[in-house]
């Protein structure tokens, strides 16, 4: 079929209209999706989960020699119960988290992103082995993705 | 480092050679990295894209922001791609290799050959990128991460092209890309969004040439838009916009639906059903696309 070219770069502006009018839509599900009735802290499983979690990080990082090295001037059981309280008050659940806040946390470590990133995917695998769904899982990371600049300001 | 030197050596000369061996040797190389997972950059699964046709990491038609593997600070990453695609009176063929420097600098290089099965013979490019990161992760920083990046094409042999009405032979093109993960955005899936803005004179991509009698260097947008299914799968569509410079060549903007999966951080797989709409005179060019990366 062969279009006059006038015709033919309007249908070019009209395909790429509704390619981007579909991006936005989509943005805009990915908004009232995150508007849930029940909070997330109920969608991992309340305290028995997040607590189940953190032990099973803690595993996880035992066992990992590259992160485990931070770990070693720390009170395991001071940093889980700070932990959890800290999943719970970002997951909208009845706690408060009292702890230091993440730069001052962090603060000269010689944290790279490697470390980041390695405790994001023990994070993950912790919550996928105590069976906390996708959607949780994902909207949990989501909620703690923007620490990274707070976690990585005075390394 | 063994490793490294085995690869570079071993894509230059494979440019000549069939896919089939191509993908043999990606496939045992990769079988071996498999073996060893300390090899693996430390970047979460999927955040190096997969390769797209001109070399860099993308969605396949694209250019994403993301640099290749998984390569993290202080780490450098390694890929090697094989894809092609069918469509109804050609086929493309791209073989390419990129390495990804502290998830600073990603270097690409891709051969392209498109077999012109109703016209007759073929045309091959050589296309070599760099890419930079500006700013920003695609995963944790609020405004996603920003890249620029520059593609120089080289004809191999520009006879066809120079007799539609290309003015060159060889070009460069030049793009801004943005991308970003929404977490839990659609039904708890993450979704992956990209918009490149392209600077480019090229004809096809530059398979018929630079410029023409309709025009010279434009800038074009190019969108996509994906979800991941689970953490290893992603499927959604991508968007090209494309100058149209040959009278005598017309030329439409390509689409497609791809899904890629993730088997691990060191393979991948790509499938697509493109939309490349009017190539050389003959038109609604559709079909699949298959591609596979080998990442350490």
């Amino acid at each position: 079929m062969i279009y006059p070219r006038k015709h033919r770069r309007t249908r070019r502006y009209l395909r790429a209209l509704t390619f981007v009018a579909a991006a936005f839509s989509l943005a805009g599900c990915a908004h009232q999706s995150a508007t849930h009735s029940i909070t997330l802290y109920e969608r991992l499983g309340g305290a028995v989960k997040i607590d189940a979690v953190v032990e099973n990080l803690l595993y996880r990082i035992a066992d990992d020699p590259e992160v485990v090295v931070f770990f070693a001037n720390t009170n395991i059981d001071l940093f889980a119960d700070s932990l959890a309280s800290q999943l719970c008050d970002v997951s909208d659940g009845p706690c408060r988290y009292e702890g230091p806040p993440m730069d001052r946390a962090h603060q000269h470590m010689g944290l790279t992103d490697v470390h980041f990133n390695r405790l994001v995917e023990h994070l993950d695998a912790a919550m996928q082995e105590e069976g906390i769904a996708l959607g949780a899982r994902n909207e949990l990371l989501g909620r703690l993705a923007p620490m990274y600049a707070d976690v990585m300001r005075r390394q | 480092m063994t490793v490294f030197q085995l690869t570079l050596t071993t894509i230059s000369p494979l440019f000549r050679h069939s896919l089939a061996v191509y993908l043999a040797l990606c496939l045992a190389v990769c079988s071996v990295l498999i073996a060893t997972p300390t090899l693996a950059g430390s970047r979460i699964l999927g955040t190096g894209a997969v390769s797209a046709i001109e070399g860099a990491a993308g969605g396949g038609l694209s250019p994403w922001a993301v640099l290749s593997s998984t390569a993290s600070e202080q780490e450098v990453g390694i890929t090697a791609a094989a894809s092609r695609a069918w469509v109804d009176d050609y086929q493309l063929t791209v073989t390419g290799a990129s390495v990804n420097i502290y998830d600073r600098l990603e270097l690409s290089v891709a051969r392209q050959t498109l077999d012109l099965e109703t016209l007759g013979g073929e045309l091959s490019q050589d296309i070599y990128g760099v890419k930079l990161r500006l700013l920003g992760d695609v995963l944790y920083h609020p405004w996603g991460i920003w890249s620029v990046g520059v593609q120089h094409k080289r004809l191999v042999d520009g006879a066809i092209p120079t007799a539609l009405g290309a003015d060159n032979t060889r070009g460069n093109d030049m793009y801004f890309s943005a991308s970003k993960l929404l977490f839990g955005a659609l039904a708890g899936r993450n979704v992956l969004l990209n918009a490149t803005l392209r600077n480019t004179d090229a004809n096809q991509g530059g398979l018929l040439g630079f410029g023409g009698d309709q025009g010279n260097h434009s800038w074009v947008a190019e969108g996509s838009v994906g979800v991941f299914v689970t953490p290893q799968w992603i499927i959604g569509t991508e968007y090209r916009q494309k100058p149209d410079n040959l009278s005598a060549a017309r030329e439409d903007d390509w689409q497609s639906l791809y899904s890629a999966y993730f088997f691990n951080k060191h393979l991948s797989l790509t499938g697509a059903w493109l939309d490349l709409g009017n190539i050389a005179g003959l038109p609604s060019q559709r079909g699949g696309y298959l591609s596979l990366q080998a990442a350490f």
